[in-house]
């Protein structure tokens, strides 16, 4: 099938079992999905529905069991461990519900790890990258801090920092917000807000609907089967009460 | 309640079959060390049981002395009234025939042979009657009828000997033949250390025998005593009598004792020095278990004490998985043990006697245990102490086992080292390796495991392996009391023993194989030691060039003495001190030059200058071979030319004088290398799989932000590689440096008669191939088990 430009990601048929467990758990079940560039997508479901596996699986952490996943045309499940790596670091950046960080590097060094791994021998160039990234963040004053000295509001600005590094074309968040208070939440959502709108793509898994008001579309999962979706179109402050009630009422009717 | 549905045994049971490698890397070490501990004890029990059983039976003499020549019957008489404390004495005549001069021939087969390997003194006797008796493999005491011949046990085990079995002895006047009947135990001589052995045979063979000629007369005069512990003062009085034979060793009852337990009880003390070690490498990796699992654990620790159960009830639920566990380990290792002990000590019966099983055959094992599992599950409850720390919040909300002073305490650490830590000055190619480096600099603390295990296991390989080399070392003569050469020639006290050595000599050095012949006499003097005088051997000859190393001082000039450091210990003398001897009847004062060290004779041996006249008890011969003469077919030849002498070469006589030491330190060494590469394998494989768990997370990180599994995994077995190299190299250095002072240390308090141990190590081996292979098996668990990580979700690291 010819890959068409506009499309970033796209899964067919994807399944993931976990065979760890008695009998084996089938957590994604023939999910069939597109996101599109510079798309910012939700993900919703409730607990245990396969939304963080489909997330993993999509974005090359875990090998989902059958199916495939294209990133910009080409075929992830084929890839290598190493090719599989070099994608996740040039081309990928990861939020995670808690923030996880080395804790033996300063927060400024957590963040230049991708890009020092990305670009051995542009150290210099990816120093004035992360600096400026964590200017424009609001934590350049907290980059000598080790990761237990800071805020966790700053701590997941500092994830969204390291995410950024490396320019990737893809942000993978699993409930960025999951562990924060509210308005440590809407701090972190500002900042996402503001890397979907430079054209950045964002899938993002959540269960809070206040922060799934922000995306372009929204998707539901149930037991592993992608069940709705439901296009949100661009998110202005004006109207997010309102996108808010109209999210909370479809989400309502499929028994959220 | 039912045991089974006891909450702590459900909990155990579970707790043992969730992580089965790690449990099962935990029991077997402490299976080994209960195993070790149990055998060990077993052994010594045993025989000390074994030593005592045949003392009972035999009745060994409390002081006896030997003596070749001839004596004044009249003057032991005498000495025996004039003794109230002596309970009976006797003097037993002895006839010592070379060990070349017996051969052995099965009629049943046509096989054949002669015991010209042993070095030791073949001493043909009649059985007494009062005491010191030679003892059948029944407990009997037996008598040997004319044309029977009854053997030491030690040679049945050596040269297979049977019962039935001929056995010639050449006399100079022919050959007289005799028919093994049985084997004899012999309190006296029944330790491997023991210089020599007796048969036992009918009078009228002993007569025949010492007709035909061949044989040395020699006898042993022989003392019970009312009171065992007035040896000593009875050995003083013995010697201060100089009418009395006294040519040849004196020993006490204490000494026969000591030499027994100590040949045969240095592989059990061994063994409960390995157990020990053993016990400290099971006890540091349960500690690591322990907190591991309390910190993977906490947040359930906080709810069983949110719903009140009290600390001492979580201990003792943690605590039940460990009591299970080492119970377990104690029963299979004191089985194990029970069939171990069996075999180990079968030759320590056979050369004593059946020791009866009584109750400290079976107490000692269980207080071993006992011990054992006692001190194991002391240590596992101060290290679950923890739990009592556990604060309920920071367990349910941080799931942190640390509470909030301890919290901050760390994050200022972690903070501190973060800061000096800056990445963004790094300007290597490689920021794994740096990752890796800068991990190791901040866990060092949990990482000091292996470098620890890999130390002691260094140690326990090659430390064992040195002693092996040192003893087998050619130059190992250095500690004999003898110059390095090649070819040894020993002439005994015979008839003709000085026209032989005129012989030998003049031959030697007229053979253009030979070079540097050096000939020393062994005499016997007297040193004057209180108020009486001691037989002092001495060896004479000339000491010029380098003959013999000395511990400290030089080499005796003219009036002078050099004495081995058992004598300079026993008579209280250094280097310039002044001594009287006594020789001929003539005495002396002279100076000590010098001490060496001496592992023959039992030690006491003295060095002088002087020329070798005749006369002396026997001679010793030492030359070089030139190039390419081999050493081996020198000594063969001469020995064919002169029967008399015993022609060996150097190696050879090193070999076989410590055969049963360096036949004990191979074993050690074989066991501890095994041991050495099992301990740790399984703790190398024990801490990774720890290890791996914990770093999940940051694993997950990396994973995430674009790390390979392979160069994460690199990073893992580079962190391992490094502390397991660190720890090897410094256990090479410390065999080198503090493990020689503290072998030293064991081998000077052994009384061997080596007060400073220099090894004398297979560099190759130590330093390259065991090295090489311990790091190795240890790399190779850390491969396989990082192995599994490839397959792995990566998402499932973050998640949990």
């Amino acid at each position: 099938m010819p890959h068409d430009d506009h499309v970033m990601l796209e899964s067919r048929d994807l399944a993931k079992t976990y065979y760890s467990t008695e009998p084996p758990t089938q957590v994604i079940n023939g999910v069939d999905l597109i996101v599109r560039k510079g798309e910012f997508l939700v993900v919703m479901g409730a607990s245990g529905s396969g939304k963080s596996s489909l997330l993993y699986s999509i974005s090359g952490m875990d090998r989902p069991t059958s199916g495939t996943v294209f990133l910009e045309g080409r075929d992830l499940t084929s890839l290598s461990d190493v090719e599989m790596s070099r994608v996740r670091l040039t081309k990928m950046g990861f939020i995670f519900q808690q923030a996880h960080f080395l804790s033996n590097l300063n927060i400024r060094d957590n963040i230049l790890l991708p890009a020092f791994k990305a670009a051995p021998k542009e150290k210099d160039a990816a120093v004035a990258r992360v600096d400026a990234i964590m200017e424009r963040f609001g934590i350049a004053h907290i980059k000598q801090h080790g990761i237990t000295q800071v805020s966790g509001g700053q701590l997941q600005r500092a994830s969204l920092c390291r995410a950024l590094a490396c320019e990737p074309s893809i942000l993978f968040a699993d409930e960025p917000t999951g562990a924060l208070n509210s308005s440590m939440s809407t701090e972190v959502m500002e900042a996402l807000t503001e890397v979907h709108s430079d054209g950045t793509t964002l899938v993002m898994v959540t269960h809070a609907p206040a922060c799934a008001a922000r995306a372009d579309r929204v998707i539901y999962l149930r037991d592993g089967r992608l069940v709705d979706s439901r296009q949100l179109g661009r998110w202005s402050k004006e109207q997010s009460t309102q996108r808010e009630d109209d999210l909370l009422a479809w989400l309502r009717k499929l028994g959220f | 309640m039912n045991e089974r549905n006891s909450p702590y045994f459900r909990y155990a049971y579970n707790a043992l079959i969730k992580d089965k490698g790690v449990n099962i890397a935990l029991a077997v070490l402490l299976i080994l060390s209960a195993f070790l501990m149990v055998t060990g004890s077993m052994v010594m029990e045993r025989s000390i049981g074994s030593v005592d059983q045949l003392f009972e039976e035999a009745k060994p003499p409390h002081y006896l002395q030997m003596h070749k020549g001839d004596y004044d019957p009249d003057a032991l008489t005498r000495f025996a009234s004039d003794h109230p404390e002596i309970d009976a004495w006797l003097v037993e005549e002895m006839l010592g025939f070379d060990s070349a001069a017996i051969a052995w021939h099965r009629p049943s087969t046509g096989e054949s042979g002669d015991l010209a390997d042993s070095l030791i003194d073949n001493l043909f006797v009649t059985q007494q009657e009062e005491f010191d008796f030679l003892i059948d493999e029944t407990g009997a005491i037996p008598q040997a009828s004319r044309g029977e011949v009854y053997v030491p046990v030690a040679y049945q085990q050596s040269f297979g000997l049977q019962a039935g079995d001929k056995l010639a002895i050449r006399t100079d006047t022919g050959i007289h033949d005799l028919r093994i009947r049985g084997f004899v135990r012999d309190s006296q001589m029944a330790s491997s250390l023991s210089s020599a052995t007796r048969f036992l045979v009918s009078e009228a063979d002993f007569q025949e025998l010492g007709r035909a000629g061949g044989g040395t007369p020699e006898i042993i005069a022989e003392y019970r005593l009312t009171d065992p512990s007035l040896a000593s003062e009875f050995q003083r009085a013995y010697e201060g009598d100089k009418a009395l034979p006294k040519n040849g060793q004196a020993v006490t009852y204490q000494m026969i004792r000591l030499v027994n337990a100590f040949s045969d009880g240095l592989v059990a003390v061994a063994m409960v020095f390995l157990s020990l070690l053993l016990i400290a490498i099971a006890l540091l990796s349960l500690r690591f278990v322990i907190r591991g699992t309390l910190e993977e654990e906490v947040r359930e620790i906080g709810v069983m004490k949110a719903i009140g159960l009290p600390d001492q009830a979580i201990v003792s639920l943690y605590l039940s998985k460990y009591r299970v566990m080492t119970l377990l380990a104690c029963i299979i290792g004191g089985v194990l043990a029970v069939i171990a002990s069996g075999l180990l000590t079968r030759s320590i019966q056979v050369n004593y006697a059946q020791a009866p099983v009584g109750l400290t055959t079976i107490l000692v094992p269980v207080l071993a245990l006992l011990s054992v599992y006692l001190f194991v599950i002391a240590i596992c409850r101060g290290v679950l102490r923890g739990v009592r720390k556990v604060q309920v919040v920071n367990a349910l909300v941080h799931g942190s086992t640390l509470h909030e002073r301890q919290t901050a305490r760390h994050a200022k650490r972690q903070a501190r080292r973060a800061r000096r830590t800056s990445l963004a000055s790094y300007r290597g190619r490689s920021i794994s390796r740096r990752l890796a480096f800068s991990d190791l600099r901040a866990e060092s603390g949990q990482w000091v495991l292996i470098p620890i295990v890999f130390f002691l296991g260094t140690v326990l390989m090659t430390l064992p392996l040195n002693l092996l080399s040192t003893f087998e070392s050619p130059r190992f003569v250095t500690y004999m009391g003898a110059p390095e050469s090649d070819v040894r020639a020993d002439l005994q006290f015979s008839k003709d023993v000085d026209s032989v050595r005129a012989d030998v000599l003049s031959s030697m050095r007229s053979d253009g194989q030979l070079t540097q012949v050096r000939v020393f006499a062994n005499e016997l003097y007297e040193i004057q030691e209180g108020e009486g005088w001691e037989t002092l051997r001495v060896e004479v000859g000339d000491y010029s060039g380098a003959t013999v190393e000395f511990l400290e001082g030089g080499r005796p000039e003219p009036g002078q003495i050099a004495l081995s450091v058992l004598n300079a210990n026993r008579f209280q003398l250094s280097t310039g001190s002044k001594l009287t001897i006594r020789h001929g009847g003539e005495s002396a004062t002279v100076v000590v030059s010098g001490i060496y060290q001496d592992v023959t004779s039992g030690g006491h041996t003295a060095k002088m200058q002087g020329e070798v006249t005749t006369g002396a008890s026997g001679y010793v011969i030492y030359a070089n071979t030139v190039d390419r003469a081999d050493p081996a077919a020198v000594a063969a030849q001469y020995s064919e030319r002169f029967p008399a002498a015993t022609v060996i070469p150097m190696r050879e006589y090193v070999q076989q004088t410590l055969s049963h030491t360096t036949g004990a330190f191979r074993s050690a060494a074989i066991m501890s290398f095994i041991f050495g590469i099992g301990v740790a394998v399984v703790i190398t494989g024990l801490f990774l799989k720890l290890r791996l768990t914990r770093e999940r997370r940051k694993m997950g990180i990396l994973s995430a932000i674009g790390f390979s599994m392979g160069e994460i995994v690199a990073q893992v077995k580079g962190k391992a590689l490094l502390t397991m190299a660190a720890g090897t190299l410094l256990g090479l250095g410390f065999v080198a440096t503090g493990g020689e002072s503290l072998v030293g240390l064991f081998i000077s308090l052994a009384g061997l008669g080596i007060a400073n141990l220099s090894f004398i190590p297979n560099l190759l081996l130590v330093y390259v191939a065991y090295p090489v292979i311990l790091v190795g098996a240890g790399y190779l668990g850390a491969v396989v088990l990082t192995a599994r990580l490839h397959g792995a979700d990566k998402s499932l690291w973050l998640r949990a």
